[in-house]
């Protein structure tokens, strides 16, 4: 792998300013302590974990949407708590949120796409091309014309990877990107995510409580109480299913089956996460 | 069956917006049992949360009927005060709803209404906390706000069960729940079913939490009523479900995944339970042949 990381994020602590003046123990309402964590160019990250574990705060540190109070954070050797580079890194690391609505602002889907383009006041041809670009990517150059709200939830969230594809990034976060959705469109846009992985080779982090969305990912972090508690390869974090149920995560049925049939002796591949790879080593 | 709760006949609903008319509900009949846990699936779009604002007079039938409880619900009159009362809906994020300075003032809002004595207020606010896992000398003089984000859900249904209602709607219930606030959930849900023969009617995209809770599923697509039947029914049928957007639930789509490559799993094979030892029992059979 390479040897500098696109994202390196060393010894960061972080609280909320809220619970900061609060004068209860200051030690349980870290929401991150002492978290490092590199992330390569080109890799797949799944970040997983139960609500206030401190996922979503760590995925908002990747790209200076909050600063640490300790500790630094890197994007592309830029330093996130100096605030002249926050465009910089903004540029290089894009982010879409769990209600695509709110990062949603023109009253049609190409406008949409163009804003931080037109923001950032590049030329009209140039702009029109990425808009188009951006587009095909993800599929809805045929809804170009429609005002959003006339869009599914699915194709509203591919227009929001749209409009942050159009800057270029090297980096997109997804967070908890699919959890308004339902479970085909869910799929479609994780399925989209691992396309722009390998067609684009973007560097994927993808936020998430759903062990069946980590599984597909090149490697998972598992956070509870601000701390990475887990890490590894998905078959080398899923084979300890007590210790994920124990950090309130959501055991899939195909991989509790999985389980079940291997500690009565039948051999089942640890790297059979999905649905059908698990049905192919059954019937093996 | 017993006395249905609620049976729709020819129901249609069209909604009118300028000259733009949209058939929202096309010629849906169906009967829902009294005391059952039913849900209502299909896409964003396929009408279930247009149907389900039936059920309490928030939305009006254009055409045909619809006996909810009792009271008849047409285009025009109709006892709607009455039928809201009986019939509670949770709506989706109900947390964000939440006003009260106190969980006990939150929830005695609506008892509050109600025409009551300061001790019967009083005993259906105490009586909702409890059903919900929020013992009252713990939770009634905390704010609501300072909950997390499972129990400020809990606090809104507590305050629908203060009304003491026949029927509980409750539309995506879960969304945005870890693992452990909907195990709880869940488990309040079937408890207000079961104790005090609540007829529990779910709006839900999760199959998993469909596949679990109900007894009667009814699938919308386009407006129209497609299918309806137990979920062990409905999820051993695949081609149909994913025409109309949907997913069986992981288990389910394993199993079928298994059938097409020619494992002889019966079709009674539902829970996780069922498959683990069918699959056991495959294995040993297999063995024994190989040893033949």
């Amino acid at each position: 792998m390479n040897a500098t990381p696109l994202i390196d994020i060393h010894q960061i602590t972080y609280t909320y300013p809220l619970q900061m003046k609060a004068n209860s123990p200051a030690q349980s309402l870290k929401a991150l302590q002492n978290v490092s964590l590199q992330i390569q160019p080109g890799e797949f990250l799944a970040v997983l974990g139960h609500n206030g574990s401190g996922k979503s705060t760590l995925a908002q540190h990747c790209n200076a949407l909050l600063i640490p109070n300790t500790g630094h954070v890197l994007v592309a050797g830029l330093d996130t708590s100096d605030k002249i580079l926050h465009h910089a890194i903004r540029d290089c690391v894009g982010m879409i949120f769990q209600n695509p609505d709110n990062q949603i602002i023109a009253t049609v889907v190409e406008d949409d796409v163009a804003w931080a383009l037109a923001v950032r006041g590049l030329p009209a041809t140039l702009i029109a091309e990425r808009v188009e670009q951006a587009m095909t990517a993800v599929g809805i150059s045929h809804l170009r014309k429609l005002p959003p709200h006339r869009l599914s939830g699915g194709q509203k969230q591919r227009l929001a990877i749209a409009g942050v594809l159009a800057l270029r990034p090297q980096c997109i976060i997804a967070d908890e990107a699919t959890s308004q959705l339902d479970p085909l469109s869910r799929r479609e846009i994780t399925a989209l995510l691992h396309q722009l992985h390998q067609e684009l080779g973007l560097t994927i982090i993808q936020v998430t409580h759903l062990l069946e969305e980590a599984a597909l990912a090149q490697r998972v972090i598992v956070m509870d109480q601000g701390r990475i508690v887990m890490e590894g390869t998905p078959s080398v974090v899923f084979s300890d299913i007590e210790r994920l149920r124990q950090l309130s995560l959501a055991i899939p049925e195909p991989i509790e089956l999985a389980d079940r049939l291997r500690a009565s002796g039948i051999t089942i591949s640890r790297e059979a996460l999905t649905v059908e790879a698990i049905a192919r080593e059954i019937s093996r | 069956m017993t006395y249905p709760i609620i049976s729709v006949k020819n129901l249609y609903h069209t909604y009118q917006s300028g000259p733009l008319q949209k058939a929202a509900l096309v010629d849906i009949t169906m009967e829902i049992e009294r005391g059952s846990c039913s849900a209502i699936i299909g896409v964003t779009g396929s009408g279930k949360s247009t149907l389900v604002q039936h059920f309490n007079g928030l939305l009006r039938p254009t055409s045909g009927a619809l006996v909810v409880d009792g009271v008849n619900v047409k285009a025009k009159g109709g006892d709607l005060k009455t039928l809201r009362q009986r019939v509670g809906i949770l709506f989706q994020f109900p947390e964000s709803q939440l006003f009260g300075h106190t969980v006990y003032a939150d929830v005695a809002f609506g008892p509050r209404r109600l025409n009551l004595s300061k001790s019967e207020v009083r005993t259906l606010v105490l009586h909702a906390l409890d059903a919900v896992g929020l013992p009252p000398r713990q939770f009634a003089q905390r704010s609501p706000f300072e909950l997390s984000g499972g129990q400020r859900r809990r606090v809104a249904l507590a305050g629908i069960l203060a009304m003491s209602p026949k029927i509980l709607i409750l539309d995506e219930p879960t969304t945005g729940l870890d693992a452990d606030g909907r195990a709880e959930f869940y488990q309040y849900i079937l408890h207000v079913q079961q104790k005090d023969a609540v007829t529990v009617i779910l709006v839900s995209h999760d199959m998993s939490e469909v596949a679990l809770l109900a007894d009667q599923l009814f699938v919308l697509h386009n407006g129209h009523l497609v299918a309806q039947g137990s979920p062990r029914a409905i999820f051993t049928q695949d081609t149909m479900l994913h025409e109309w957007g949907l997913i069986e639930p992981p288990l389910s789509e394993l199993l079928l995944l298994l059938r097409k490559q020619g494992l002889a799993i019966p079709e009674r094979v539902f829970t996780l339970d069922e498959a683990s030892s069918v699959l056991q029992e495959l294995r040993t059979i297999q063995h024994e042949r190989n040893n033949v």
